[in-house]
């Protein structure tokens, strides 16, 4: 313990922290030109998964609304970005036609103004109702999207094209994922993110203290939709392969509250490393066993929550901090 | 491409494909014929029969425990499987089939509750519904590599012909479906309302901690109702496998159904369930017939959405319990 505590308080240092960070975002700018195409993908997802994760942890992990909706909002910005980049084949004039930052950036704000338009009426319901009407709002988006074959390509799926290379996307994701990290640090810092953690912890006292709940739930609502949508807008302009069936999939759901759930929910590094870890597990399970992949990422979801709730963030603040919530946590 | 499995995985439609008396006549748009609204809103109360049985399992469990599970729409494809395997094998109803699916999930309920649920109850409400939300896909998936993701499905298995009503008919498994749910509703509604245990489980509904001062153990009386609620998915899994194809990918969409008819009838009245389940029933068979199949589930789960923010407590509910 004493020794990984000596190390623990190195790691704590801000400048160390900052130093291992940049180092890890400057050996990601060279994954493009050092590794294979199939590398340079499985690591652009990875990328998106920070970003899902992130986003998530936003809304679900801080202000606490469970709302299991966010792959709808992943897969609206992936459908906007697409329709921007490539307008013919949905019957949308060329005069729309867009450059691919132009078109994510609006992926983004469709993302975002559809928030805006739902969060309202959805944040008439809480808790439980909350989840699944989420869930429910979701599944209405998919249908719809998979009834109106023109938009978007029906069951067999939309193909995008635009003129960046593979390389341009990943480092463009890159310093997007690095931008919208940082953005999501201040906002969880900022009056704001106290107040999202205020009606997390107990809507009733913290709005009798003031706190407008509905507020805070939207802000947190709007800005993490339109970080899916961005992740979304990257997927579908690098895959340059969505449809309604895959692309607004739960699956997306799902993957996003493994990601959380894993790394640690409301903590601020948890989604980067848990998106990591994902990325690690699910890349390694596809190669082993594809099948088993889900069984296995649901039976983590159960074993983390009941084992170990704070996930690997909690984890690793217990092996390297080496006197305060180390101690602590072998006190209880 | 690592990301292309599970394209299937969507909350699949189980109308698209079932129900051909009705969809097969859709896509040309026509006039719709008074005997045919008819003959499908008759068919629609026989179906919301079963969707009273599997919510009502569900509200259940939220009444009680105040806790959705998420996993109720996977338990009702499980005991659909149980009843579809045991036909496949043995031929014999899945009438009777349904009561291994009843009596299979009557225990993994017991044990779930044991094992997880009992550690994250009453732990907020994040913590049980991501459980639960992981213990969906577990059972999806191991569902799908057990037995693939093709549709399958069970008949009847006892002779009978179509019933008419004047001039509109009546499928005959459905008939025999929608009595066996009214029994099974029946049964629940007389358990808790005649029974011991069942005072107990109403008690324990009312005040926890009360409950617990008459001497009622509430860890067991939470087990059994979970028990019951996942019973009854099961049961209603094995009615809806004579009507409807089954895929392991069915859940999702069931569950948003139970829930949907939960939101109409009011977490924990079982009057209000079985109102509940007609209403959902005949209006999603009234609107394919106008909308066309693609539109079963958006149908419900729309109704769903608008009544939940109209009344958040259901048409029949009354405030309080569960949020």
């Amino acid at each position: 313990m004493s020794a990984l505590g000596s190390i623990g308080s190195r790691l704590r240092e801000p400048r160390t922290r900052r130093v291992l960070t940049v180092l890890a975002v400057l050996w990601l700018v060279t994954i493009p030109f050092t590794t294979t195409a199939y590398i340079t993908e499985v690591f652009f997802t990875g990328l998106v998964f920070v970003m899902l994760g992130v986003s998530w942890n936003l809304v679900a992990g801080y202000a606490g609304q469970i709302s299991l909706g966010h792959a709808a909002f992943f897969g609206f910005g992936a459908f906007v970005s697409a329709w921007l980049t490539s307008p013919g084949r949905a019957g949308l004039p060329e005069s729309i036609q867009m450059p691919v930052v132009v078109a994510i950036a609006g992926g983004a704000l469709a993302a975002a103004i559809l928030a805006l338009v739902v969060g309202p009426v959805m944040f008439r319901l809480t808790g439980h109702y909350f989840a699944i009407g989420t869930l429910a709002l979701a599944s209405i988006i998919q249908l719809i999207l998979l009834d109106q074959r023109q938009f978007s390509g029906g069951s067999t799926g939309y193909y995008v094209q635009q003129s960046f290379g593979d390389d341009l996307m990943f480092l463009l994701a890159l310093a997007t994922t690095v931008g919208m990290y940082l953005v999501y640090r201040r906002i969880v810092a900022s009056p704001s993110g106290l107040g999202m953690r205020a009606i997390h912890d107990d809507e009733g006292a913290a709005s009798s203290l003031g706190v407008y709940p509905l507020k805070f739930k939207m802000y947190a609502f709007v800005v993490s939709s339109a970080m899916a949508g961005i992740a979304g807008g990257f997927w579908a302009q690098y895959t340059l392969f969505i449809s309604a069936d895959s692309t607004l999939s739960v699956v997306w759901m799902v993957d996003t509250l493994v990601i959380v759930v894993l790394g640690g929910m409301g903590s601020l590094l948890g989604p980067v490393y848990g998106a990591w870890l994902f990325l690690g597990l699910d890349t390694v399970l596809q190669r082993v066993g594809g099948e088993f992949a889900t069984t296995v990422e649901g039976t983590l979801i159960i074993a983390f929550v009941l084992l170990a709730p704070k996930g690997v963030n909690g984890i690793l603040r217990t092996w390297f901090d080496d006197d305060e919530s180390g101690t602590a946590a072998d006190h209880n | 491409m690592g990301r292309v499995r599970w394209t299937s995985s969507t909350p699949s439609r189980p109308g698209a494909s079932g129900n051909l008396t009705v969809a097969a006549l859709l896509p040309t748009y026509q006039m719709v014929s008074l005997d045919l609204v008819i003959e499908s809103l008759l068919n629609g109360l026989l179906l919301g029969g079963i969707y009273a049985v599997a919510a009502l399992g569900l509200s259940l469990v939220f009444g009680i425990m105040d806790v959705v599970n998420l996993a109720h729409g996977h338990m009702l494809m499980v005991g659909a499987y149980v009843a579809i395997l045991f036909f496949m094998a043995t031929g014999i109803t899945p009438l009777i089939g349904m009561i291994l699916a009843a009596v299979i999930l009557f225990g993994f309920g017991m044990v779930l509750h044991v094992v997880i649920l009992d550690n994250v109850v009453g732990e907020g409400i994040e913590q049980p519904i991501i459980v639960l939300f992981g213990l969906a896909l577990v059972l999806q998936s191991v569902g799908r590599i057990l037995l693939g993701s093709e549709a399958q499905a069970a008949e009847l298995g006892i002779p009978g012909s179509a019933i008419s009503i004047g001039s509109a008919t009546l499928s005959f498994p459905r008939v025999v479906t929608f009595v066996v749910a009214l029994v099974l509703i029946l049964g629940t509604w007389a358990f808790l309302r005649y029974t011991t245990t069942g005072l107990a489980i109403r008690a324990t509904a009312q005040n926890n901690a009360a409950a617990q001062y008459m001497g009622i153990n509430t860890d067991n009386i939470f087990a059994l109702t979970l028990g019951i609620g996942t019973a009854l998915a099961g049961a209603a899994g094995a009615l809806l496998s004579m009507l409807f194809p089954i895929t392991p990918f069915v859940g999702w969409s069931y569950l948003l159904k139970a829930f949907a008819v939960v939101v109409l009838g009011g977490v924990g009245s079982i009057a209000g369930t079985l109102v509940g389940g007609l209403v959902l029933g005949v209006s999603e068979n009234v609107g394919v017939l106008y909308l066309g199949g693609g539109f079963r589930d958006i149908i419900s789960f729309s109704i769903f959405l608008i009544v939940l923010l109209i009344r958040p407590h259901g048409l029949f509910g009354k405030s309080g319990g569960g949020e």
